[in-house]
């Protein structure tokens, strides 16, 4: 009797326990559930815009899902000459800039990984601390100092203004990933008499192939993305990136929104997608820079 | 064998000569330039004749102006909403997942999409959800019985309405960003915790928010920052209209200087918000010391 006292007790506690914790799991799937559906809704409710005829897309009340489904909007978008034009412009632009950022960063990330010098560290701070500096502010002087160089509208102007965005983060990034290869691999090198920089091109950067992923896609992202820079310092319609001509859809008298949600569900795609696949790497690459940053 | 030694020593920095001259170039010397032309008058008309100095000028003018006023409180409202919401909704959801919530990284992944996008998309998605003849948040608001509210028109609103849409862009930073922390600290502090008896507020309270402290005050300085410098939503959701009832003091500068074309008065602007950024960090940076 005693005993069988003892197993109901203890029953009793943990089906209360239980309780508790499946209230608690509950409540945070609540939360996560709503927060998954206000980060969703207005994308969804963009792309399922995207579908619809301009008139139909302006609709009161509104229907989520379109009546008459045409894929009218996207054909427009890819066929009308200056937002084709825009869209290889951002493509370009994007590239290049990654592919500078890349070079310059995997220089500089090298530089912090293998050398001793003097004022290493301070060095490492004036980069990092710069990275603080919002590019927001310089947007006056850059606009005056490039009319005055006859730079206003080369898409050189903007993958070189974008750097600022892109080169503190990715040297830091690089550097980090630098570190995780052991030297003994490069000093084998080193003593064949190959120079550093060979070293970098055959030894660094093909095992560092992962770190350059990470670093690409976020240089890529920041250049698709970035508006600012653009608006100021373009202002012919043939050297608009996506994003301004998206932005210049405003200056018609009335928005059409049906072409506009195209043109929006078209410039998310290219980041999306590479943000999606690298998803993993992404998040344990900053991880490895915040530990040791 | 000394020019050798030479370029040993002069190697590392041979290596990082293009990104501090890209560095040089587009960020430090164009600090010193906003410098020169806020003191001048300049502006798109005799932007590339002689410009006349005008000393304090500008700044006297700036101070006499009623809407650099309002933009300077209107800052204040869109920072402190921003700050507050990305943060507080960032932590509870970095929290969360750090639950062993199932699909944790799936989740995570769905989570930062709006991160992925760009502001100039962000603000039309909302533009779109905020319009008030067609929108469909006035539209749900009318199903469940209450009046339209004009997001967009009203002078008194349109700046959280703004604010709405930098929470719903910038909250995945911040998750990003702790839950990166979170994962920084080493989990076997946490199974001590535990066998001690530490319940999970308790240990959330005493283990997690001290180590991640660090991280909580860089996020916490970053996210206020871009909030003081940000303007693309704005801009693209109300041309920080009506009037300049959502013209922070970022747009204010962007507007001065390109919309009207007074290039100095927009220099100006970036001179103070240089100062603003550097109070923020200065703040920060102190409660970091502080235990």
């Amino acid at each position: 009797m005693q005993k069988k006292k003892v197993i109901d007790f203890n029953n009793e506690t943990t089906t209360v326990k239980n309780t508790l914790f499946f209230t608690k799991r509950a409540l945070i799937y609540a939360i996560i559930a709503i927060f998954l559906f206000l980060t969703l809704f207005p994308l969804v409710w963009v792309f399922s815009t995207s579908f619809k005829p301009n008139q139909e897309a302006i609709d009161f009340p509104p229907r989520l899902l379109p009546r008459n489904a045409t894929l009218s909007n996207y054909v427009f978008v890819l066929t009308d000459p200056g937002l084709l034009r825009s869209l290889i412009n951002s493509f370009v632009v994007s590239l290049g800039s990654t592919a500078l950022s890349v070079v310059v960063s995997a220089l500089g990330g090298y530089a912090f990984a293998r050398f001793e010098f003097r004022g290493k560290n301070l060095i490492m701070s004036i980069i990092l601390g710069l990275f603080m500096i919002p590019v927001v502010i310089n947007i006056v002087p850059l606009y005056t100092m490039l009319s005055n160089v006859g730079m206003l509208n080369s898409p050189i102007s903007l993958i070189l203004t974008f750097q600022i965005l892109i080169i503190p983060l990715n040297i830091l990034l690089l550097k980090n990933y630098f570190e995780t290869i052991p030297r003994e691999l490069e000093e084998a090198a080193l003593i064949d008499g190959c120079s550093r920089l060979g070293v970098l091109k055959r030894i660094i950067i093909p095992l560092s192939m992962p770190g350059f992923a990470i670093a690409a896609v976020l240089s890529f992202r920041f250049s698709w993305n970035e508006f600012v820079l653009p608006i100021v310092l373009t202002n012919r319609p043939d050297s608009a990136v996506f994003q301004v001509a998206l932005y210049q859809f405003i200056s018609i008298n009335r928005i059409e929104w049906g072409y506009l949600t195209a043109g929006i569900t078209i410039a998310i795609i290219p980041v999306l997608v590479l943000m999606l696949s690298f998803q993993k790497q992404m998040i344990k690459g900053l991880t490895v820079g915040a530990i040791r940053g | 064998m000394l020019s050798k030694n030479i370029f040993r020593k002069a190697e590392p920095y041979l290596f990082l000569t293009p990104a501090f001259a890209i560095l040089l170039l587009f960020l430090i010397f164009p600090l010193f330039w906003n410098v020169y032309i806020s003191l001048h008058d300049v502006s798109l008309v005799n932007l590339l004749q002689g410009w006349t100095y005008v000393g304090w000028q500008n700044f006297l003018d700036l101070f006499e102006d009623s809407n650099f006023q309002t933009s300077l409180k209107v800052t204040l409202e869109f920072v402190a909403g921003s700050v507050a919401m990305q943060f507080g909704i960032g932590l509870l959801i970095s929290t969360l997942l750090s639950e062993k919530v199932r699909a944790g990284g799936v989740l995570l992944a769905i989570f930062i999409i709006p991160w992925t996008i760009s502001a100039v998309i962000a603000a039309f998605s909302f533009k779109f959800m905020f319009d008030e003849s067609f929108g469909i948040l006035d539209y749900l608001f009318e199903k469940i019985g209450l009046p339209p509210v004009n997001w967009l028109s009203d002078p008194n609103i349109v700046i959280w309405s703004v604010v709405i849409a930098n929470i719903w862009y910038g909250t995945p930073f911040t998750i990003l960003f702790l839950t990166a922390g979170t994962l920084s600290i080493n989990p076997t502090i946490y199974e001590a915790a535990v066998i001690d008896g530490a319940s999970k507020f308790k240990s959330f309270l005493h283990i997690t928010l001290p180590l991640l402290k660090p991280f909580i005050v860089i996020n916490l300085i970053l996210i206020t920052m871009w909030s003081v410098n940000f303007f693309d939503l704005q801009l693209v959701m109300t041309g920080g209209g009506p009037m300049f009832a959502s013209t922070t003091a970022s747009l204010y500068m962007y507007r001065q200087a390109f919309e009207f074309g007074l290039l100095s008065k927009g220099a100006s602007v970036g001179l103070i918000l240089i100062l603003i950024n550097l109070v923020v960090a200065f703040i920060y940076v102190k409660l970091l010391r502080v235990r």
